[in-house]
């Protein structure tokens, strides 16, 4: 890609990265990157409805699994960046620290609230970044989650439109239609495994 | 007051976004994220036909045009930037046969016109009360009217770039020609046509997010009040409902009664003077999306991201009179008078809610013609029906 924006980002050394087992450098998939549907790494996949789990036959154990934010943080490290070939997680694009989750079994539908922090100040890709993010949790996550994906405060220069944006449930599907986004979003999401 | 579910029909295998009851017929036709609509009986609660084929992306919005003789008219706002109108020939009989068509029949919906000009996805439409023109709204920042000649034949009247963002809702005044929209710019704007010109005579400032959906109060209501005029109800992302009250003597309409001649000259103000007459009382957790005034009970139903749908009521003896108190005393008063009757968690499982409407109740075990229904539709791709207790 030419003119990158930020061409010498900070890059985190792998094993400083949260990580539930922190010495197996082979750690098993995730349960729920496993969960995930066959589509989610393909945004051009046939159905029509990516962004909805509709699935329901693998999550119907009687035993509802919880989810914590390293399992969060797990399912968006491994993304890549947009314009560099290192992943968020070792950008420090998404952090641990970052993820909040509350999944209260009382309540019918839980809240995932992650902030992301773009590279640079300006960086024009935000919008994608976070999108991406958008897309790989609601594609991973059963649908009893919403999910708030946010430009933490003082990181970007437009951080309070990028994130009414991010917050706009009309305009994200509409972004989600667009060829052009989504070629980006999907290869973010190629890295994952 | 619970609220009992009398039918669930799986409408659609994507999220569908908005739903619309016929003005006179059993019948409901749905807006998907799957670029389709469906018709549904309000008679038995099946899907009678698909409407597709129109679109090439979402459909976002659809309108049924009121006033129709022998045939059903639907205007649908997608994704794609255009609006499509379509029709069918409709057996005035169709009422008492509950819309059920057979096989054949059904190949009857026609995509008759395509309305292009916006820039990018229309968001909303809306007919005005007598149906003569069309409203259409645009994440392009504009509100165009068309006006409908003659069969099938439209023309662009008004184009209105006075939002500053996207524009999510638009909606008629039940018997002026007054259009409201709504925008992500957090506003609410009320247009008039002064003489050849359509302007802004009102701009609505208070909701602290984007306004996602406004309606008029139907002049139906117990509570409608002929001085005061019908009242404008808006929901926002900053998790509030509002109603909006017009003061004083402006506008068109208003300038005839009040024993002034109304003017006819070029440059007579149109400007209006609303203001914000209540609040109702906070119930909902996320965004609300969605409004409905019941033009029956004058009840409001709202619905959103938190996948509630909750109704207001509101106790005319402790509401204020048309120009009894003014300003922020007023809106204390009227927020008062709002009271919760029903909150219902989880209408659609885990799903968000994201229209509801009310309808006049049609199917077998409907208690007299002025028994009505809910109608909620989400991202699970459900149409649910609901009957108050």
């Amino acid at each position: 890609m030419e003119n990158l924006q930020n061409a010498n980002p900070t890059i985190l050394n792998l094993s400083d990265l949260p990580t539930r087992k922190p010495t197996a450098s082979t750690k098993p998939k995730s349960a729920l990157t496993s969960l995930a549907p066959s589509y989610a790494n393909d945004p051009f996949a046939p159905s029509s409805v990516p962004e909805l789990v509709s699935d329901d036959s693998e999550d119907d154990d009687s035993v509802v699994e919880s989810i914590d934010a390293q399992e969060i943080y797990d399912l968006v490290s491994t993304m890549c960046d947009p314009e560099h070939p290192i992943t968020l997680g070792e950008l420090a694009v998404v952090n641990l620290d970052h993820i909040t989750v509350q999944d209260d079994p009382e309540e019918l539908t839980g809240l995932i609230t992650l902030e992301f922090t773009p590279t640079i100040t300006h960086c024009h890709l935000a919008t994608v970044i976070g999108l991406g993010l958008v897309v790989r949790l609601q594609q991973a996550l059963p649908p009893r989650f919403r999910i708030d994906v946010r430009c933490r405060e003082g990181t970007h220069t437009t951080d309070r439109q990028l994130n009414k944006q991010l917050a706009d449930k009309e305009r994200v599907m509409s972004a989600l239609e667009n060829e052009t986004l989504m070629g980006l979003v999907g290869k973010m999401i190629e890295t994952c495994k | 007051m619970p609220l009992q579910k009398l039918a669930s029909v799986s409408a659609h295998t994507d999220r569908i976004w908005q739903c619309a009851p016929h003005p006179t017929l059993p019948l409901l036709a749905t807006a998907s994220g799957d670029k389709s609509s469906r018709i549904i009986s309000l008679l038995t609660y099946n899907t009678l036909s698909t409407i597709d084929g129109g679109h090439k992306r979402s459909i976002r919005s659809v309108a049924w045009k009121p006033n129709t003789r022998g045939e059903s008219v639907l205007a649908s706002g997608s994704f794609d930037a255009t609006a499509g109108i379509w029709r069918r020939y409709e057996d005035d009989s169709g009422a008492a046969t509950g819309g059920e068509y057979n096989d054949e029949e059904d190949e009857e919906w026609r995509f008759a016109v395509v309305l292009d000009g916006h820039e990018s996805e229309i968001k909303s439409v809306a007919w005005s009360a007598g149906g003569s023109f069309l409203a259409t709204c645009s994440r392009d920042k504009s509100v165009w009217v068309w006006e409908e000649l003659d069969d099938d034949n439209f023309e662009t009247v008004a184009v209105m770039q006075e939002h500053t963002q996207d524009v999510k809702c638009v909606t008629w005044h039940p018997e002026e020609i007054l259009l409201a929209s709504a925008s992500y710019d957090d506003t609410i704007r009320l247009y008039r046509e002064d003489l050849d010109d359509w302007v802004c005579c009102t701009l609505l400032e208070g909701h602290e997010s984007t306004v996602w959906c406004i309606t008029f109060e139907p002049l139906t209501t117990p509570n409608y009040d002929a001085k005061r005029g019908a009242r404008l109800a808006s929901c926002s992302d900053d998790k509030t409902v509002r109603i909006w009250t017009r003061v004083g003597q402006s506008g068109v309409g208003a300038g005839q009664g009040a024993g002034a001649p109304p003017s006819i000259l070029r440059g007579a103000p149109v400007e209006e003077n609303w203001t914000c007459s209540a609040i109702l009382p906070k119930a909902h957790d996320r965004s609300i999306y969605s409004i409905s005034w019941s033009p029956r009970t004058g009840r409001i139903a709202s619905c959103g991201g938190d996948g509630k749908i909750v109704i207001y009521e509101e106790d005319k003896t402790s509401a204020p009179g048309a120009m009894e108190v003014d300003g922020d005393a007023k809106a204390e008063q009227g927020s008062k008078a709002w009271k919760i009757v029903a909150e219902l968690k989880g209408a659609h499982g885990v799903y968000e809610i994201n229209n509801v409407a009310w309808s006049k109740r049609y199917d077998k075990d409907k208690r007299g013609e002025d028994d009505e229904i809910i109608v909620s539709v989400g991202d699970d791709g459900n149409v649910n029906i609901w009957a108050v207790e």
